[in-house]
């Protein structure tokens, strides 16, 4: 009876050590990596942003370029299949510019020649090209940031 | 203002939680503080998070603002003064030995630490862009998620159908600060890992009858790498530690209630239980897993109509979900084909690769450490010890992975192992906690609660 105590604890013991032994060192850095803060209102989307185009306060910054878009119509996001950084970098896109509407196209290439094909200019606000490259014929471009392209869409005079 | 507003709505959420704990626990005549507190912050946020959901239907703004403060104060008073009538005092459960000391600072000064931790981080990907995302639209339109969010296409990334639990418990707090603040909202995740030690140390203590194996799991608890580090822990402000606290509530209570046969156990677990669908969409596995046990539980101890009745709350939030739903044209999103016997039989030759990519998982020592051999070896001794009631909880750790695998057979992912391997990580943390239960109560001798239980069983 004593033995079969003594194995258990020793046993126990043991497997205790050993997870924390092998957990620590992970532990240990997810603890320390990064800093306090910064207190900020928008602070996941503005890092985020930051960290993916070099913009600062993105989260103020992209939906005041959006605003200046077409009152009408939907925002096209093209992100690359496939691509976490472009895809996620699209979702927020999409996220900031609520509430006009979005449509996000994942494209195979990294140009979208097909993909503009089928796209009404006259129902689009404007399309973003997220770590995608904008076909060399398509008119007025804006550099948000790197990585990231706006190709506002003309309203037709009435 | 903001620090304010944040201590408004915090305070405002255990209020309404506290007064329904009190009022469980009141009729004891004695109400343990910390285990109060620990479900006025379960029951306070699924209080919260479903008044605004249902009164966002008929209000908004500032209206929707005060009707729930004063819900939450009502449900406040109402509990104080149930205590007054039952004359039932506070107690503060105090550690007896010095051991029992070393690890109650232990649990605390983690949380402590996880708390200024979780601060250093940004909300992940589904934090953010699942969860964190309704908070902010709902803010913006008065505390109401405009039906435009549910009809858009284009932000169906955003998974509008997933359940609103979390989001209006963020939402809630952007309200009493004033505006959507990202930084501090994350407030949240701590409490709940906070609540979840607490938890875990006292329902392990009461059912090994040990207090020191209950705060030996806790203390041990942050050290599983998935729970401070992604993925889904709660640095990122996912949900899956929150579910995997409701989950542990819920599964202590049930074993209590089949202890002691206790109303007041099985109310709590009814409330916990009925949250988890309201958390997550597997919560509604999880809520099965629970009702199923509690099925065969009250077949022993001739009371069904108790857990029938208990399970009748989250009955409720699934179908009332559902109906929300379906009346918004919102069809829940198709990772999953509706599962067949064809279907199943056509998909049987996934299990291999399904088993095989579940191990490796298991093994993994960057997201678990050696966390699923402890667990593994504290199942053998609760299957050896042929207490049923030791069985069952092993069975409430292995049922939901295994459940949660079999939902691969119906993956409609191109690749159901790409599938598997992006989210089931976090879907085992759901059973995390509940493992160490399961730990604890291999650690803790086990003669004694043998026997007790099964006297009372005989």
């Amino acid at each position: 009876m004593r033995i079969r105590f003594y194995l258990h604890v020793g046993l126990w013991c043991a497997l205790f050590v050993a997870f924390a032994w092998a957990s620590a060192p992970i532990v240990g850095r997810a603890v320390m990596e990064n800093r306090f803060g910064p207190v900020e209102v928008n602070r996941s989307i503005d890092a985020y942003v930051r960290a993916l185009t070099g913009i600062e306060h993105g989260s103020e910054k992209l939906p005041d370029t959006f605003r200046h878009l077409s009152k009408t119509g939907p925002l096209i996001i093209f992100v690359r299949n496939e691509n976490a950084q472009s895809e996620f970098l699209g979702m927020m896109v999409g996220y900031v510019s609520w509430p006009r509407e979005v449509q996000l196209i994942k494209v195979a290439t990294p140009t979208v020649e097909k993909e503009l094909v089928d796209i009404n200019p006259n129902s689009v606000a404007g399309l973003v090209f997220c770590s995608v490259n904008p076909p060399s014929w398509l008119g007025k471009r804006v550099q948000l940031g790197s990585s990231i392209v706006l190709v506002p869409i003309v309203e037709p005079a009435p | 203002m903001i620090l304010l507003g944040l201590f408004g709505g915090i305070f405002t959420i255990f209020a309404a939680g506290f007064g329904v704990a009190l009022s469980i626990f009141a009729q004891r005549g004695r109400v343990n503080l910390v285990e109060c507190t620990c479900l006025a912050w379960l029951f306070g946020s699924g209080i919260v998070s479903l008044l605004l959901w249902l009164c966002g239907t008929f209000c908004s703004g500032l209206t929707l603002q005060a009707v729930v403060t004063m819900a939450c104060l009502a449900l406040a008073i109402l509990g104080w003064r149930v205590k007054l009538l039952s004359r039932a005092r506070f107690i503060v459960p105090v550690p007896a030995s010095s051991i029992e000391w070393l690890l109650s600072s232990i649990v605390v000064a983690e949380a402590a630490i996880l708390l200024f931790v979780s601060f250093k981080h940004t909300l992940g990907w589904d934090g953010l862009l699942n969860w964190e995302i309704k908070a902010r639209y709902a803010f913006v339109n008065n505390g109401v998620i405009p039906a435009s969010y549910y009809s858009s296409s284009g932000r169906a990334f955003t998974h509008p159908e997933y359940p609103l639990g979390i989001p209006f418990t963020e939402l809630w707090l952007y309200l009493w600060m004033g505006e959507p603040h990202q930084f501090w909202v994350k407030v949240i995740f701590p409490l709940f890992y906070a609540v979840g030690a607490a938890l875990l140390a006292l329902l392990t203590a009461r059912l090994s009858g040990q207090p020191w194996a209950g705060l030996l799991v806790a203390s041990f608890l942050p050290l599983v790498p998935s729970v401070s580090a992604s993925p889904g822990g709660i640095v990122v402000g996912y949900v899956d530690v929150p579910l995997s606290v409701f989950y542990l509530a819920a599964l202590g209570y049930l074993f209590c209630w089949f202890r002691d046969s206790d109303l007041r156990s099985i109310v709590p677990f009814a409330a916990c239980a009925a949250l988890l669908p309201w958390i997550k969409s597997e919560g509604v596995i999880l809520w099965l897993v629970l009702v199923l046990l509690g099925l065969v539980f009250s077949l022993f101890k001739h009371r069904t109509l108790q857990l029938l009745i208990s399970s009748v709350p989250g009955l409720v939030i699934i179908l009332g979900w559902r109906l929300y739903l379906r009346f918004l044209h919102i069809w829940p999103h198709s990772d999953f084909s509706h599962p067949s016997l064809s279907l199943l039989r056509h998909n049987l030759s996934r299990v291999p690769d399904i088993v095989s990519i579940l191990f490796t998982e298991l093994i993994e020592p960057v997201h678990w450490s050696f966390f699923w051999l402890l667990a593994a070896v504290a199942l053998i001794y609760l299957f050896a010890s042929r207490n049923l009631e030791k069985v069952f909880l092993a069975t409430a750790v292995l049922l939901p992975i295994v459940l949660y695998s079999l939902t691969y057979l119906f993956s409609t992912w191109p690749s159901y192992t790409a599938h598997m391997t992006s989210s089931v990580p976090r879907l085992l943390l759901h059973v995390m906690p509940a493992g160490w239960v399961a730990i604890g109560l291999a650690l803790s001798s086990p003669g004694t609660q043998t026997e007790k239980v099964e006297s009372k069983l005989g």
